[in-house]
């Protein structure tokens, strides 16, 4: 298990060093002088900037060069200046990146915790009410574009029923400390997360009824039923823990996707994670920043595959004893 | 000494009381799609906005960027979905906005598929060197997350209607590779495939003409969805600003007028509608070409 996990790790190595060929690449292939693109904001760069970005990249030597120069660059954590906001791109990624974390895991959490348990109580009766109302959620679910969920949120909750916050990450006015704060971010976060989570909980609700009522139709199900063992036991314990497979290689493949909608739900309720931080940098076309954002998010959706797999070796004997 | 053997009479010509028809899958696909409730919903629901955008704007010959009246016109008899924060019109914006919005998703989801599809067959048909090889690809591509990296690439080579429409069928393809490699895999190995090779059936002729017309009900099924998840990413960046400004759309109706809503309901709204309607009504046809491809529902 552990040489497994050791493969994995070295392929997302080679894989995040691919993602850096890929940014030098198209820093090349954008149109225009390379110096211009890695400066950012077309035009606005000084000559003596450019002249010094030529300097530091080797801008005129061979392309491998230049390559062997970037991925070294890359190597020790530097992602370039950002021109407009005169900082380094990897600070501030990393400014950021605390925000966008906790907007993608409670989402994802609610997502996840709702939507199966959805799935399950659907897939005990398939022609029920409930069974129609997840069809109709999840299919509704998936075809709201994200920053319109959003939108209609902060219509509702603006001032029909004002309980939450339709902005930012935290009282800006009145500042608070402490465990004051970490409330009030919570409070904060309830409809930015709830946004993105109302997509995905559609697609785990209808994965996991999916794989419910395949799970409650096995064998093992029936001989738990004959052996007595209550309805609750069954379902919760026998048929949901099979059923819950699926739903974890799901939580792997999708971590990128979500990722990418928090930047449109970061940009509706103006949380400030990296994806505010990606709609600033398109508008002022701050392309250092944007491919920083661009391999790092990859980094996480690596991390997240590893983790996945990590739980599925936990939660599944047949792959955790297999060798 | 050349007559042919005799013919048990059943199989003769001459008794015609046993017909065998032969239904092609597609048509019989077609023929359970056309009797599944949620499919028909859908195929109504698209065919009236196609004839909305295709016929809308010039039946209601109002110029979408023109300032037709008072900004924040709520709707009423004249406008009928509002005019928005510059006074231009929000039912001429939506009628013309969908042109773009659907050939978007149009033209990318062909892309998605034609790379997706390629891609798959190839490396489910050969496997080995060139499998392991296109593989690695793919799983590279997936590490990227979809929108974004297609964001970064309409930013550094222009927002055009074509690099968007580019980008999101570039970033896209990953999952229809994966599911055409899976077909291929499964295919490949049934009888008829091994006859036709044994017949001399060539590489492209196996691959093009035996084995992806099998595969095809699936992917059809992941085509609907990739207009879906298209029409999606195209209001995405509309939205964020990354849109053709001289090409209205619903997703850049929306992001022009954001600041506003509190103010204005109608003028984020409408767009938003819109792009739900067209979205949820593909997905039903989706759905309904998926129970109608499920063999477990047929017998129903």
């Amino acid at each position: 298990m552990i040489t497994d996990i050791l493969v994995k790790i070295a392929n997302a190595a080679l894989l995040l060093l691919a993602v850096v060929v890929l940014n030098f690449c198209l820093i090349h292939a954008a149109p225009g002088d390379p110096a211009q693109v890695i400066a950012g904001e077309m035009g606005g760069a000084s000559q003596e900037v450019l002249d010094q970005i030529r300097r530091l990249y080797d801008l005129d030597k061979p392309m491998l060069h230049q390559l062997a120069i970037y991925i070294g660059k890359v190597l020790q954590g530097d992602f370039g200046h950002s021109f407009y906001f005169n900082e380094s791109v990897t600070k501030l990624i990393l400014q950021r990146l605390p925000a966008t974390v906790i907007l993608v895991l409670a989402a994802l959490s609610l997502a996840v915790l709702a939507g199966t348990f959805l799935g399950v109580l659907s897939a005990r009766k398939p022609n029920g009410l409930l069974n129609h109302f997840v069809t109709f959620f999840s299919l509704a679910g998936y075809a709201a574009p994200v920053f319109w969920t959003g939108l209609m949120l902060i219509l509702l909750f603006a001032s029909a029923i004002p309980l939450f916050p339709i902005s930012g990450m935290a009282d800006v006015a009145r500042p608070k400390q402490g465990a004051a704060y970490i409330l009030d971010v919570l409070h904060h976060l309830v409809l930015p997360a709830l946004t993105l989570a109302i997509v995905y909980m559609a697609q785990y609700s209808r994965l996991s009824r999916t794989s419910m009522i395949d799970a409650l139709r096995a064998d093992y199900i029936r001989t738990a039923r004959a052996k007595g063992l209550s309805e609750r036991t069954v379902v919760f314990k026998h048929a949901l823990r099979n059923a819950l497979i699926p739903v974890v290689t799901m939580v792997g493949l999708q971590f990128g996707h979500l990722f990418a909608g928090a930047v449109l739900v970061e940009t509706v309720f103006g949380w400030p994670g990296l994806g505010r931080l990606v709609f600033e940098s398109i508008l002022r076309r701050d392309y250092p920043t944007l491919l920083g954002v661009l391999f790092f998010s990859a980094l996480l959706v690596m991390l997240a595959n590893i983790a996945t797999d990590i739980a599925y070796r936990l939660v599944d004997p047949r792959i955790r004893l297999r060798r | 000494m050349n007559t042919a053997p005799p013919v048990p009479p059943a199989l003769t010509p001459a008794n015609e009381t046993v017909a065998i028809v032969r239904i092609s899958p597609l048509r019989e696909t077609f023929r359970l799609f056309v009797q599944n409730p949620t499919g028909m919903i859908g195929a109504c629901l698209f065919g009236m906005i196609l004839l909305l955008t295709l016929f809308g704007p010039t039946l209601y010959e109002i110029d979408p960027f023109d300032i037709a009246g008072a900004p924040f016109t709520s709707p009423d008899a004249e406008y009928w979905f509002g005019t928005d924060y510059l006074g231009r019109d929000i039912l001429a914006g939506i009628l013309v906005g969908g042109r773009a919005t659907l050939t978007v998703g149009a033209v990318a989801a062909i892309i998605t598929l034609a790379i997706g599809i390629a891609m798959g067959s190839l490396s489910g048909f050969f496997g080995g060197m060139l499998d392991t090889t296109l593989m690695k690809i793919t799983e590279f591509f997936q590490v990227l997350p979809t929108l974004l990296f297609a964001m970064v690439l309409v930013t550094l080579f222009g927002a055009s209607l074509q690099t968007i429409t580019l980008a999101i069928g570039v970033v896209s393809w990953t999952g229809v590779a994966r599911l055409t490699r899976a077909e291929f895999l499964r295919i490949r190995e049934l009888d008829y495939v091994k006859a036709a090779t044994a017949a001399g059936a060539g590489s492209s002729y196996t691959i093009l003409r035996v084995i992806l017309p099998n595969a095809l009900p699936p992917i059809i099924v992941a085509a609907a969805f990739a207009i879906g998840i298209s029409i999606l990413f195209e209001g995405g960046m509309s939205f964020l600003g990354l849109g053709d400004p001289n090409v209205m759309s619903w997703g850049m109706m929306i992001g022009q007028n954001r600041n506003y809503a509190l103010d204005a309901w109608w003028v984020v709204v409408m767009p938003g509608a819109a792009i739900f309607l067209a979205v949820l009504s593909i997905s039903l046809i989706g759905d309904g070409i998926n129970d109608a491809l499920n063999p477990r529902l047929r017998k129903r």
